[in-house]
């Protein structure tokens, strides 16, 4: 930028600011004529200091506070993260040890039920859930991952009861028909009767039919059914189930309904008796 | 450019002046209660100020030098008019030979207003404290002024040739 010259100062109004100020200083260190404005302005800077400082410390704080805040969000988030992961190692530990509890109860149950150590322990690989509810297939397939050679027709049993036998086994799965598959038929007996349980195709149910008449039929809704070993597969007088309705279809015809002890849904390791009932 | 063409500046411009030489009276004020003890008195307010006289001589006169003087006695200063007596001598002074000092060197630029700084320091404390003035004290000073004119200068400069 072109400067201009510098204008002519003239020295009367520099002695009038000089003798001004002289006046004023005069009179202030010696009468403290203008120590109310000193104080006042004094008082102001003050006041705008603190104000200053005031917000200058909440801004500071906040700052830490939002800091900090956020310091304990995340450690936060890592002690959930390791609540998360010692909740779900106690969780498979617990599984694990319920499995091994159960597994261990399985094998004293039906050493001690059947004498026999010839019990071969399978996990559950999928049930045919589709065909299970609605239709006449009640099949399930258990894991073999020895490939254990399975033959067909042995009793399988789950919980305290038998609930089926082998059919065949491929690759490493062993297929289980289920009692209640319309295809299987079960030889039982009562304290009155022996007949042929055939499947109804509805979970836990299978049926007979008796050439009685129900009024002489000795049995009732409740009583216990048991295997009678005549089919040769499986071992006799092991309950299987209760009596759940007594059907008339003739004048001497009636249909025993017998709702199943074993359910599969319940149940996560079989038992394959490797013996057939006429091994035994 | 916030200067006029008629040698007037805007009120703005004043302002930001104003603000500048409160800024090194505070600095003053924050950072000598530090170094005294090493026997050194800053002093950037009045170096600001002069350093505007020096450089805008025919827009800053004796009613500006008066002004900025009493808004600083007000606000740091024990007494009032004891910075505008020596804002408006030293504006006297600079307005007096400031063409001979525009062919001053650095040196002796740095040497006059660190005088004229050390002068300021050496009535502050014969007129308001008298007990602690000391020779040291303004020998160590005047060295020390006399290097911060420089960095005052370049900034001063820079920061008028941006803003002004």
């Amino acid at each position: 930028m072109a400067r201009s010259t510098p204008t002519y100062t003239p020295i009367r109004n520099y002695a009038i600011g000089f003798f001004l100020s002289i006046f004023l200083l005069f009179c202030d260190i010696n009468y403290g004529s203008f120590s109310q404005v000193r104080v006042i302005s004094k008082a102001a800077t003050l006041y705008i200091q603190m104000i200053s400082i005031g917000v200058l410390e909440n801004i500071v704080n906040t700052y830490s506070s939002f800091q900090e805040t956020k310091n304990l969000l995340e450690e936060n988030k890592e002690l959930k993260d390791q609540i998360l992961q010692i909740k779900t190692k106690d969780f498979i530990e617990k599984t694990d040890t319920a499995e091994k509890i159960k597994i261990i109860n399985l094998y004293k149950g039906l050493v001690g039920r059947f004498e026999s150590n010839n019990i071969h322990l399978y996990k559950i690989a999928s049930i045919d859930l589709r065909n299970y509810f609605c239709c006449s297939t009640h099949k399930i397939f258990l894991q073999n991952p020895q490939k254990i050679l399975i033959k067909e027709n042995l009793q399988v049993l789950a919980g305290e009861s038998f609930i089926g036998q082998t059919t065949t086994s491929y690759l490493n799965l062993i297929e289980v028909i289920l009692f209640s598959d319309t295809d299987h038929v079960l030889p039982i007996k009562s304290n009155s009767f022996y007949c042929d349980a055939r499947g109804k195709g509805k979970p836990l149910m299978i049926s007979c039919t008796l050439n009685k008449n129900i009024d002489v039929f000795e049995n009732e809704v409740g009583d216990p059914v048991y295997t009678s070993g005549l089919g040769g597969i499986f071992m006799k007088d092991i309950e299987v189930g209760l009596i759940s309705g007594i059907n008339t279809i003739s004048i001497d015809e009636i249909e025993v309904i017998i709702l199943l002890k074993a359910d599969p849904l319940q149940e996560s390791f079989y038992g394959i008796i490797n013996q057939r009932n006429d091994e035994i | 450019m916030g200067l006029s063409t008629s040698g007037m500046m805007k009120f703005r411009n004043h302002l930001i002046i104003l603000v500048t030489i409160v800024s090194g009276f505070w600095l003053d004020n924050t950072l000598n209660p530090l170094t005294s003890r090493l026997f050194i008195e800053l002093n950037f307010g009045f170096l600001i100020f002069s350093y505007w006289i020096f450089a805008l001589p025919e827009k800053l006169q004796s009613f500006a030098a008066l002004v900025y003087g009493f808004v600083i006695d007000l606000f740091f200063s024990n007494v009032i008019g004891f910075n505008m007596l020596f804002f408006v001598g030293t504006s006297y002074i600079i307005h007096l030979y400031v063409f001979r000092f525009r062919i001053f060197s650095y040196f002796q630029l740095s040497i006059f207003f660190s005088g004229s700084s050390v002068f300021y320091i050496a009535c502050k404390y014969l007129l308001l404290s008298p007990l602690n003035y000391s020779y040291i004290l303004l020998i160590v000073s005047f060295l020390i002024n006399a290097v911060l004119w420089i960095g005052v200068y370049l900034i001063m400069r820079a920061f008028r040739r941006r803003i002004l």
